[in-house]
């Protein structure tokens, strides 16, 4: 290969495409500005997406991430555009997914004299990255580039920013794409052997438990260990519960899979984890919401940790054997060593917990309002349990995890680890770019739909085939729901008016519906459907609404609160 | 018991940042925190004192540090045969009859005069945390004017393989 005479700018964009990318999603500014003048020449190799706001850009990125696989990207100038890029960061940092963001600084010379729109970003996202760059040579934007992306995806992925001056994009030089691997301090020279000692350990553990359970975790969609999880799952007979980001890496309709374990998790699930002899943590990191009371978390049993990231070993909980890598690995060497087990009686036990919590559940209930449990367990037939979903934060965050069975996974994208309100349509707009054909449903708040609700601009322009369903409340649901449990119901600030978000759509250029009985869903779901390209739905629901069981913070597992036997309802004839 | 790491990272402008966020943002106790070069070109090394009792939460502090992105490893010196050494500077205010008592001093090791003004001295300490503790002890009976104290550098002693840093840059995966 010959040197090529490019601007900074250009080896931005060429840098991008070689590692795959074809999507952007970013707004312009001042200080990026010679990088969008280049985008002109490679406009047949990347699609960008203007957003509304920076905010916006990174959750698309982050979305898109979440359902290819692959690393989202979002650009954006200096200061205040960048400054806009740190709570999605913060997002993909907690939640652990791949994305690069991209931002314009002022020119090198003016660095630290309070320049307009001067911001220290890479110092700003210290906290919340991977890592991060300032280029200040252009002999090492490409090698910086390729280095963030190999940094974004590799272990346990996250979030990784670059910050370009103003003149190094305009600077010219001759370029010749760097082919040599990027090494990095921060990594370990490649250890192939997962230590055999212990795999024998967790092996016995597991020959020996009378009542083991699999916490299904995030992990095993990053490592594409679905398929293993079953086996292990089947091969000892053990029932497995999910935390919210593994929702899907085992099946919901799998006949041992319990549902979800945590604050708001199943009956079933959580007495299960707290009676259990055995845990086999499989990439996921014993979080507050999962475990309540650490101090009473399932003493009576042994841990095992199946995970990547040695840091988070023994970080909320003591476990008894360790095994550090990649999950899929693992479990691979791991199976062959476990004979096929009964465990029946633990099962039957099991059984009996999930049959108990089920003839208390709302949606099989005549109720005079909607309630958001029978919103979203009606998406969930409408849709034969076969859309994307995406997720806000909230009360209807936790109906969807509890009504909406996910069998596959990458099918439910929501923020778990940072819980940001406003995640759901910007990242549904990103993830419709690699949707796999699936149909993408947006499940949101009044609250949360507020909060980044411009972009609803955005998914006309790309005419993004999302089908938005506003679960309207008219409270921020979740914080009356603790105002309502732990602050004598003085409902401080939660109230919240929303538009109409039929003329709202309409104003947007798009169609919208609202829904406020059981009856009208079937037929504007179908109608819905029938539209390619957002349309919105706003369904009215029951405004004093509670999202049941729950494990109230710093409870122990098992004491969960349930729907006190006045608020039960008539059967219905379903 | 203290933690003693120490640290091996790449010369990249910030790091001592990032450490420094770190710290802060996983609430780890630091004692104290010393810099420099050291004999490889573009690698600085630091040495961490953390005040952490629980042992699983001190794994997991030397595996946070491990994963930084600039940093090549991190040396676990709490329970090796190691050399812990401070520095420190104290000015003091003298008057002529107690220069006898700080020769006295002197002429015990670990301390030397740096500089003798008409009213003022300045004594400069070394040793490992015992001895200039106790040195500065001592020195409290005369007006301390200023005391700069340097914070703790380790070396581990001899030359076995499992206290060697691995300096080598790898691949991703």
């Amino acid at each position: 290969m010959s040197k090529v005479r490019l601007t900074g700018a250009e080896i931005i964009w060429e840098c991008l495409i070689r590692e795959g990318v074809n999507v952007v999603f970013g707004y312009p500014g001042g200080a990026i500005l010679p990088t969008y003048d280049a985008l002109g020449k490679y406009s047949d190799k990347v699609h960008h997406v203007l957003t509304r706001h920076e905010q916006g850009a990174t959750h698309m990125a982050d979305g898109y991430a979440r359902s290819s696989g692959k690393v989202g990207v979002a650009m954006a100038t200096s200061g205040p555009g960048a400054a806009n890029m740190v709570t999605g960061l913060a997002t993909a940092m907690m939640d652990s997914i791949p994305i690069v963001c991209i931002t314009g600084q002022v020119p090198r010379p003016a660095i630290g004299s309070d320049a307009f729109q001067e911001m220290d970003i890479s110092g700003a996202v210290i906290p919340v990255t991977k890592h991060s760059y300032l280029v200040m040579e252009i002999e090492n934007l490409a090698r910086t580039i390729k280095e963030a992306f190999a940094i974004a995806r590799s272990g346990r992925p996250g979030p990784v920013l670059v910050d370009i001056p103003k003149d190094l994009q305009a600077e010219e030089f001759d370029f010749i794409y760097p082919e040599e691997p990027i090494l990095l301090p921060g990594e370990n020279p490649v250890i192939n052997d997962i230590d055999l000692n212990s795999l024998e350990q967790a092996a016995s553990l597991i020959s020996e438990s009378k009542r083991p359970v699999i916490l299904a975790g995030h992990g095993i969609l990053l490592s594409g260990a679905s398929k293993e999880v079953i086996e292990l799952s089947e091969k000892g007979n053990i029932p497995s519960s999910w935390t919210l980001l593994g929702s899907g890496a085992v099946p919901a309709s799998h006949h041992l899979n319990m549902g979800m374990m945590g604050m708001h998790g199943e009956f079933a699930a959580n007495n299960a984890i707290q009676k259990a002899d055995l845990l086999i943590a499989c990439g996921m990191r014993f979080d507050d919401r999962v475990t309540g009371n650490t101090k009473s978390y399932s003493l009576e049993s042994k841990k095992i940790h199946i995970e990547i990231d040695p840091s988070e070993i023994n970080k909320n909980v003591p476990v008894d054997v360790a095994i550090v890598g990649d999950l899929k690995s693992i479990l691979t060497k791991l199976i062959p060593l476990l004979k096929k087990q009964q465990n029946s009686s633990w099962t039957d036990k099991i059984e009996d917990w999930r049959k108990e919590s089920q003839s208390r559940d709302i949606i099989n209930m005549n109720t005079e309002m909607l309630y958001g449990a029978q919103v979203i367990s009606d998406i969930w037939k409408e849709t034969n349990g076969d859309a994307i979903v995406v997720s806000d934060v909230g009360q209807h965050q936790m109906l969807e995890a509890q009504y909406y069975k996910h069998d596959e996974p990458n099918t439910l994208l929501t923020s778990g680890g940072l819980g940001t309100m406003g995640f759901s349509l910007p990242a549904a707009i990103g993830a419709s770019f690699y949707s796999r054909d699936k149909d993408i449903w947006v499940i949101v708040g009044d609250g949360s739909i507020q909060m980044t609700i411009t972009e609803l601009a955005t998914a006309v322009q790309e005419n993004a085939n999302i089908k938005i369903a506003i679960i309207n409340n008219g409270y921020l649901g979740m914080v009356r729901q603790w105002q309502q449990l732990f602050y004598d119901s003085r409902y401080s600030e939660t109230p919240i008016s929303s538009p109409d978000y039929v003329k709202l759509s309409e104003a947007y250029g798009m169609k919208g519906f609202r829904v406020k009985s059981r009856t009208e869903i079937s037929d504007t779901m179908k109608e819905a459907q029938n539209i390619k390209g957002p349309v919105l739905i706003e369904f009215v629901v029951e405004q004093h609404d509670m999202v049941y069981p729950m494990v109230a913070a710093g409870a122990d597992l098992d004491e969960m609160i349930s729907r006190p036997v006045h608020e039960q309802f008539k059967d219905a004839e379903m | 018991m203290k933690q003693t790491l120490i640290l091996f990272m790449q010369d990249e402008p910030g790091v001592l940042n990032r450490i420094a966020s770190l710290v802060r943002r996983r609430n780890f106790n630091i004692d104290s925190i010393v810099a420099g070069r050291t004999e490889k070109n573009g690698i600085t090394r630091m040495t961490l004192v953390v005040n952490e009792p629980n042992k699983a939460k001190r794994k997991t502090i030397y595996n946070n540090l491990k994963k930084l992105v600039d940093v090549y490893d991190v040396v676990d010196a709490s329970d090796e045969n190691c050399h812990i050494r401070e520095h420190a500077l104290v000015k003091v205010s003298i008057k002529p009859d107690d220069l006898k008592e700080i020769e006295d001093l002197v002429a015990r090791g670990n301390c030397r005069v740096l500089d003798h003004e008409p009213e003022s001295m300045i004594l400069e300490l070394s040793g490992n945390e015992v001895t200039v503790e106790k040195s500065i002890g001592f020195l409290k009976k005369f007006k301390i004017l200023e005391l700069l104290r340097s914070g703790k550098m380790a070396m581990i002693s001899g030359n076995q393989k499992k206290n060697k840093p691995v300096l080598v840059k790898s691949e991703p995966k």
